[in-house]
């Protein structure tokens, strides 16, 4: 294993006293559970409080989406682990600001459960919850049995709608409402090249040839639907962009908005390659391309590959999307 | 009869039968899961331990903290289900300081449901519902503690056998379901463990 780090026992605490430290203006931490970050100024008295939660390993998501226009508070886990149900229910806590706390991530069996058991602990300080979960990975379910897809990069755009949502003043079952809009209006694909290590387990999540890549593979090394030979990026592009076009039609006159994104060790110059196909695409359907993000929003740490997720806008989800926010990596407005 | 001094007789054997069988946990978990399921039960039977001694004569109450335990110190799906199952029992002793053998069955039946609610996976899936299911069926009716115990005990054994060779069906290990078939599941493993070591013959 080649990595920087202490004990790998401490990457995850370390990680996040660092964050902390680096961005004060933003986060704080919250609790004694050392595993809950919260805006380092509250919001607003009355405001829908949002919470997510999920692994480590995949910054920006969750933590980095912590702040105005965003979230209220997040609840990490150790790398690719599910937090504590204590813990979520201490992030929704922290969120709760008296109007109702939207719980806000990905579909994943351990997170599912234990933002359920959170729910049930919150029950005591009569928190009002609901719950929106991500699940637009188009690779891994078929359209049949969207409920068992998992989340991937979609939060990204649902972090940003459903934090605008709440900022604007919307009450509890108004941001749900949202919420469950952009996440149904989202889908996106993952192709992986290499596979990347978890600290305390000190080897590589999967194995994969110098000359291969894998197609629809998931953010933790989950199979996808094919591995083969390593094709021209222009390929790449165009199968991913097949996939997602296949899933979700794209016509004439609509407004999308679409993230290329890295899965952490692809740089840039990369992704800008793959997005002169992505565009060529969209506007040969006649849709018109909002905000384009290119760039880190959700990684699996020094993975290399690359994620797209597109969405379908309607004229309340752009404006949310267009709403102001910010947080150490995320700026818009 | 079943009261706080016979939990806190379950608690300190569960607990060192779980440090003692972490390393196989992690082991076999390794082989399909994320191999913590080991640390996740030592983890959860230590910090019921450690609070053994101001445990509530009310067994609801007493095992609403041992859940607790585990919702504190773990995130693994495992560890929020045997939680859960805890909780579910906890509900249904609450303002009670002692049972009879012949209310386990239900207990164990309770939790199986509340466990399956909250997982979502179904009976006959090769989880550790089928250990919990066989456990309340065998028991059913009976109410010498002796006779309870040991239908308990065999009820998990045969479980874990019978599904050996059955693929996964939920979860990180149902990813490798072929190489899952001749595999023991390792939750059902853990409750073999788990019952074990609370009818103290571990």
């Amino acid at each position: 294993m080649k990595k920087i780090l202490n004990a790998p026992a401490d990457y995850v605490d370390e990680m996040l006293d660092g964050l902390v430290a680096a961005h004060p203006e933003f986060y704080r931490l919250h609790g004694d559970s050392h595993r809950v970050i919260a805006r380092a100024t509250t919001g607003r008295t009355g405001k829908v409080g949002i919470v997510t939660g999920g692994g480590s390993g995949h910054l920006p998501v969750f933590t980095g989406y912590v702040g105005p226009g965003l979230l209220d508070a997040c609840a990490i886990g150790d790398v690719f682990a599910s937090p504590s149900a204590e813990q979520m229910a201490d992030a929704i806590r922290a969120a709760d600001m008296g109007a109702g706390v939207l719980r806000l991530y990905g579909n994943y069996g351990g997170d599912v459960m234990n933002f359920d058991m959170a729910g049930d602990l919150v029950e005591f300080d009569d928190i009002r919850c609901t719950t929106v979960q991500l699940a637009d990975d188009v690779a891994s379910a078929p359209p049949g049995e969207r409920e068992k897809r998992r989340g991937v990069a979609g939060m990204v755009y649902a972090f940003k709608i459903a934090g605008a949502a709440a900022e604007a003043g919307l009450d509890l079952d108004g941001v749900t409402r949202v919420a469950q809009k952009a996440a149904d209006a989202c889908r996106s694909v993952g192709a992986a090249l290499s596979p990347c290590t978890v600290p305390q387990a000190g080897r590589p999540t999967f194995e994969i040839g110098e000359d291969e890549m894998e197609m629809g593979m998931g953010i933790h090394g989950e199979p996808g639907v094919w591995r083969d030979k390593l094709r021209p990026a222009d390929a790449i592009a165009e199968e991913m962009m097949d996939r997602l076009l296949a899933d979700i039609p794209v016509g004439r006159g609509d407004r999308v908005s679409v993230l290329v994104n890295s899965l952490g060790a692809t740089p840039p110059e990369e992704l800008y390659i793959l997005y002169r196909v992505v565009k060529a695409r969209l506007e040969e359907a006649g849709a018109s391309i909002v905000m384009p993000l290119v760039g880190r929003y959700a990684t699996s740490m020094e993975m290399a590959g690359v994620s797209f997720t597109l969405i379908k806008l309607d004229e309340e989800l752009e404006g949310f999307l267009r709403a102001p926010c910010d947080c150490a990596f995320w700026r818009v407005g | 009869m079943i009261d706080r001094d016979a939990l806190l007789g379950a608690i300190a054997r569960l607990t060192a039968a779980m440090e003692r069988e972490a390393p196989a946990l992690n082991e076999i978990d390794g082989a399909l899961g994320d191999g913590d399921l080991g640390i996740t039960m030592t983890r959860g039977m230590q910090a019921v331990a450690s609070g053994a001694a101001e445990m509530p004569a009310d067994l609801g109450q007493a095992l609403l903290r041992c859940a607790q335990a585990f919702t504190k110190t773990s995130g693994s799906s495992y560890g929020t289900l045997f939680a859960t199952g805890l909780m579910s029992a906890a509900k249904a002793l609450k303002g009670r300081e002692s049972l009879d053998a012949s209310e386990v069955s239900g207990l164990i039946a309770g939790a199986r449901d509340a466990m399956q609610q909250r997982g979502k996976a179904e009976i006959g899936g090769k989880t550790v519902l089928d250990s919990l299911d066989a456990m309340a069926k065998a028991t059913v009716g009976l109410s010498d503690p002796a006779e309870v115990a040991r239908a308990a005990r065999n009820a998990a054994q045969e479980a874990m056998e019978a599904f050996r060779e059955k693929p996964a069906t939920v979860g990180r290990a149902r990813i490798f379901a072929d190489k899952s078939r001749t595999m023991l599941d390792p939750g059902m493993l853990a409750m073999t463990r788990i019952v074990e070591a609370v009818t103290g013959e571990a």
